[in-house]
């Protein structure tokens, strides 16, 4: 069995260790490398690899929000000089993640644990129960949002959104001239976003407050929230609540 | 400063209150002892110490503006013994006329009236110079008690920008970014790996042996800086270059330490880290009516939204320039284009707290 693999990191040393430490493992075949989040998710999309090397920080889009992107995501190791990011990798099933610089014993083991699951074909979560307190340390609200049509990936700043929608199983981010659909719940940009600028009035709506115009009768019982795009949103009962506190009114 | 005897009811009714008792003795003294009738004794009383009265409350417009300092103490007093003697020519005259004008037939009070001038004049030379020392008193206090304050705010300030300054000084993501290029250098070139451990070293060396107040060269914060460029050009090869202007005496101006540190690091950070372009770090230096001035300058994606919060960095900066030079308008930055600019405004002394 061999594995089909690509590198993607921004940085050439980086990218260099992994390959030297590489030449060990012959199932392993490194079929490209790639310096950017854009270059990577196309490679990705186009190689169809078994294995990726994934950096977090990178230029135009991070290795979170590449995974993010993907819907049948290859087997992923992450590597981060800085491990605020690690338990957002677990959420998203990577095999393992390396702490930069690492050593070549513990790099073996990731890529034993990415073999392993490649031949017997379940993916096993990496144990994240000593990771919740960097979590709740590290707690930072999403400052933008990638998102992707069919034909390109754009990146959407938080601010821009004016409003989100419930669509399914989906999520519609409205912003001033685009609409963008997201494979997210309602729950987790509730959890997500600051509470602060972002209000959810209704099981199928969360504003932005900046953008709310004004807010009126809907009908005897009920308020609707008017957007200074024009859009209007019904309130529910908690909702109206949880609008009148984050407003001070 | 709010006049000391109208702060509160409290300061009220003491100063109205002291004069209160100043007139029934002086009441008392009259009736009992001199048993002058109890109108004139009552008149006498009230008139006299009613005006003096008055005149305190006055006098704390000349005390206010009448601080003595090295420049103006003959000021003060010429200040001071102008409207003491208009105080008891009018207080005197003023009295006189009216209890004169009301008691013209008592012919024993007009005649104590004529005598007891010059007690008179003694007694409101006292009553001025305690007035006056009380409100000198209550000035100096609030003005130590305002330096208290800012002396402990500016304490405080200073200590958040130190820790400040040591939180963005070594920045984790760099360092271990830096170490893992180590790592990666000895296998591949060991010799540069060596040379860039030394490098690490002496610029983190610079960075933890320095505080918020210390001063250095302009070469030698450049030097630190060209250090830590290197080191982000061994990690990303090319896309990084960057380029000095020190010319003549500029390098020689003393700046304050790890000043411009930072600015490179937002270059770094805002540019190289979210561009997949060559980024380009220029820096320039010249005199300007007085001033030494350092631009920065970098290339960025204007399409790149920054994943966190960024002007952090500018602000410490702007909060120490005001600290150290007491001026918050020495740092300035323009976006034109793919170019951001930083302008630094130094004055040609340093100070230091």
């Amino acid at each position: 069995m061999t594995l089909r693999t690509i590198l993607i990191d921004d940085e050439q040393p980086a990218r260099d260790v992994v390959k030297h430490y590489l030449k060990d493992f012959a199932e392993i075949e490194i079929i490209g490398e790639f310096t950017d989040g854009f270059s990577g998710l196309k490679a990705i999309q186009e190689l169809k690899p078994d294995l990726v090397f994934l950096d977090v920080q990178m230029p135009k889009l991070t290795g979170l929000e590449l995974l993010d992107l993907l819907e049948q995501p290859p087997l992923i190791i992450f590597s981060t000089a800085y491990d605020q990011y690690a338990i957002k990798a677990f959420e998203m099933s990577a095999v393992d993640y390396l702490l930069k610089p690492y050593s070549k014993e513990r790099f073996t083991q990731a890529v034993q644990k990415a073999l392993a699951q490649a031949s017997s074909g379940i993916k096993a979560l990496a144990p994240v129960q000593n990771l919740v307190k960097t979590l709740e340390e590290n707690a930072e609200y999403l400052q933008r949002i990638a998102v992707k049509s069919r034909h390109k990936v754009s990146v959407v700043p938080i601010e821009e959104i004016i409003y989100l929608e419930a669509e399914g199983d989906y999520v519609m981010l409205h912003t001033k001239d685009a609409k963008h659909l997201k494979e997210k719940t309602m729950k987790y940009f509730e959890t997500h976003l600051d509470p602060t600028q972002f209000i959810r009035i209704h099981r199928s709506f969360i504003v932005n407050a900046k953008f709310i115009d004004r807010i009126e009768y809907y009908d005897k019982e009920n308020y609707a929230v008017l957007t200074k795009n024009g859009a209007k949103l019904r309130a529910s009962t908690t909702g109206y609540k949880i609008l009148k506190q984050a407003l001070n009114m | 400063m709010q006049h000391p005897v109208f702060l509160n009811t409290r300061s009220v009714s003491v100063y109205f209150g002291l004069w209160a008792l100043i007139a029934g003795v002086h009441f008392s003294v009259f009736y009992f002892i001199y048993f002058f009738p109890i109108d004139v004794a009552i008149a006498d009383s009230l008139i006299f110490n009613g005006l003096f009265c008055a005149a305190g409350i006055s006098m704390w417009y000349i005390v206010r503006y009448s601080i003595p300092d090295q420049k103006n103490s003959w000021n003060v007093i010429f200040n001071h013994l102008s409207f003491l003697t208009l105080t008891l020519v009018v207080w005197n005259g003023l009295s006189y006329t009216i209890l004169s004008a009301i008691f013209s037939k008592n012919k024993v009070y007009m005649d104590t009236l004529m005598i007891s001038i010059p007690n008179k004049i003694i007694t409101g030379i006292i009553f001025y110079i305690v007035i006056a020392l009380v409100y000198y008193l209550f000035i100096y206090y609030i003005k130590i008690q305002e330096k208290v304050k800012v002396e402990s705010r500016l304490r405080e300030v200073l200590k958040e920008t130190e820790l400040n300054m040591l939180k963005s000084q070594i920045n984790p993501h760099f360092l271990f970014n830096s170490l893992n290029s180590i790592s990666s250098l000895t296998i591949t070139n060991p010799e540069k790996a060596r040379d860039m451990v030394i490098k690490l070293s002496d610029f983190l060396r610079y960075s933890v042996s320095n505080n918020a107040t210390s001063f250095t060269t302009l070469e030698n914060e450049m030097a630190n800086i060209r250090r830590y460029l290197e080191i982000e050009k061994v990690r990303f090869g090319d896309k990084l270059l960057f380029s000095f202007n020190l010319e003549g005496t500029c390098r020689n101006h003393q700046i304050p330490v790890m000043l411009l540190q930072p600015l490179f690091e937002n270059a770094i950070k805002h540019g190289v880290y979210e561009s997949t372009e060559q980024v380009s770090i220029e820096m320039d230096c010249d005199y300007k009516e007085g001033f030494l001035e350092i631009v920065i300058v970098n290339d960025f994606d204007p399409n790149a939204h920054p994943r966190k919060g960024s002007g952090i960095g500018l602000n410490n900066i702007r909060e120490r320039l005001r600290l150290l030079y007491k001026n918050d308008k020495l740092l300035r930055t323009k976006v034109e284009g793919t170019r951001f600019s930083v302008f630094l405004s130094l004055p040609n002394t340093e100070t230091t707290l």
